[in-house]
């Protein structure tokens, strides 16, 4: 997929709402080998959030925008820093290694304030899906229910955003009923023209100033109380697998 | 966090059958399990939902709590959309939403049949006055209503068990998400409030709506 088909939103276009009978279809998303375990999860998600706040990072300092769309969009881009932090928190706090930022390049993604805000409507999405797409692969309750809190934040992203670009309402702010998730192959070839150099060497570049999990625990997913649903998604497959056998009822 | 109030704590619902009244009360019951498991600390009780035998048969329970909030919202929509007060972009965006809370009643209804479980009747609703007097308050009751509702669902993510039910309370929270967002920017308010979702438990969902259970 060229960088254009991506700008365009085709790959928005693998959602499409579902009646809940083809539920375990969502799961099926996710083939069996993508992910090992949380932490691969995990790396995939910050994956996705460098490239986000990347994105918006050098799409804010471009001064393209201004008034109540420049303020959403600080208030996106923000939010996109925060999952990067949160996220290499909690794969610390885990024991795992975080993956570096990726090399990125945006192309013309920032010529305009179309192009930028277009751009950006995609990615949500892509979030979006990617989110739900992985959910089942999380065991972990914790970092199911942060990254069910992600997913929330990143739909209210591609909505508003789709409306600051006049789309239609369905199929351009709305996604349907019910969101869909994006199998992990899907997503990274939608990706993969903004991904000049993907890191897969763990440095401390990935510490992106969060704090240390054991200095400000506030910066991992496990403090998240708050968080909550697509962890849902992988908690029932946790809860599925493991609960019952633990549970004396 | 404060409870939030719709409607102003008027009364707003009334069960049609003693029946649903006692079975949407039943899941306080389980609000002990949310409440302990937040208390106690995600770290140091990870698994602490886990170890409520409230969960194990909660499922159904919950999805009932769902149909009647979607209920609840989908009759909200009929209702002040049929007013007609909402025109041009607000009705475009409005409209489909109303959509989308009848298909969310449809498909938990089904998915409650399906797993062999008796879907709530739809309660009778009972609306204050003003509630639908102006655009404006038709819509910044939308906004306490969709954002009253992500954090509901995002609230029984962990006491949920099965791995299906779990998939479509978070297709459809996604959703709600998206609702709450454009909504708030609608009325001037945030559509971002918060980095992560946030949730509440059954405990103050039921506080925002309890009059209709007195």
């Amino acid at each position: 997929m060229s960088r254009s088909d991506f700008v365009r939103g085709q790959l928005s276009e693998v959602q499409a709402p579902l009646a809940l009978s083809a539920l375990n279809n969502r799961w099926a998303l996710a083939a069996p080998g993508d992910f090992s375990n949380d932490i691969d999860v995990l790396n995939y998600a910050l994956t996705l959030e460098y490239l986000e706040s990347a994105f918006y990072q050098q799409g804010q300092a471009a001064g393209l925008l201004s008034g109540t769309e420049k303020d959403y969009l600080d208030k996106i881009a923000a939010d996109e820093a925060y999952h990067v932090t949160a996220i290499t928190a909690t794969i610390k706090k885990l024991g795992g290694t975080p993956v570096a930022a990726p090399g990125v390049n945006f192309g013309a993604a920032f010529a305009s304030r179309n192009s930028y805000l277009t751009t950006s409507h995609t990615f949500e999405n892509v979030g979006v899906g990617a989110y739900l797409g992985a959910a089942g692969f999380i065991k972990d309750k914790a970092v199911l229910q942060a990254a069910a809190g992600i997913f929330g934040v990143e739909a209210r992203h591609a909505a508003v955003v789709g409306n600051l670009l006049g789309l239609k309402a369905e199929g351009g702010v709305y996604m349907g009923a019910f969101e869909t998730g994006v199998a992990k192959a899907t997503v990274l070839a939608g990706v993969a023209p903004f991904i000049v150099q993907m890191s897969s060497t763990p440095t401390g570049a990935a510490d992106t100033g969060g704090g240390s999990a054991s200095k400000d625990d506030k910066a991992g997913l496990y403090a998240v109380g708050s968080a909550a649903l697509l962890g849902a998604a992988g908690a029932a497959v946790y809860v599925a697998k493991h609960r019952a056998a633990e549970q004396a009822e | 966090m404060g409870d939030p109030q719709i409607f102003d704590g008027k009364p707003v619902l009334q069960f049609s059958t003693e029946t649903n009244r006692r079975s949407f009360l039943k899941y306080a019951g389980l609000v002990g399990v949310g409440a302990s498991f937040v208390a106690g600390g995600i770290l140091n009780a990870p698994y602490a939902a886990a170890n409520a035998p409230a969960v194990a048969k909660g499922d159904l329970d919950i999805l009932n709590y769902a149909l009647t909030l979607e209920y609840l919202e989908s009759d909200f929509y009929s209702t002040g959309l049929a007013k007609g007060f909402l025109t041009g972009r607000d009705l475009d965006l409005i409209a489909p939403i109303g959509d989308h809370e009848k298909q969310h009643v449809a498909a938990v209804t089904s998915t409650i049949k399906s797993l062999g479980g008796t879907p709530v009747s739809k309660p009778k609703i009972t609306y204050p006055a003003g509630i639908f007097d102006s655009k404006a308050k038709f819509l910044a009751t939308a906004s306490m209503f969709e954002e009253l509702g992500v954090k509901a669902y995002h609230g029984q993510v962990p006491l949920i068990q099965s791995g299906d039910i779990l998939g479509a309370a978070a297709s459809i929270a996604g959703v709600e998400s998206r609702h709450a967002a454009v909504i708030a920017s609608l009325i001037g308010g945030n559509p971002f409030p918060s980095h992560i979702e946030e949730h509440v438990t059954m405990a103050t969902v039921l506080a925002a709506v309890k009059p209709l259970i007195s």
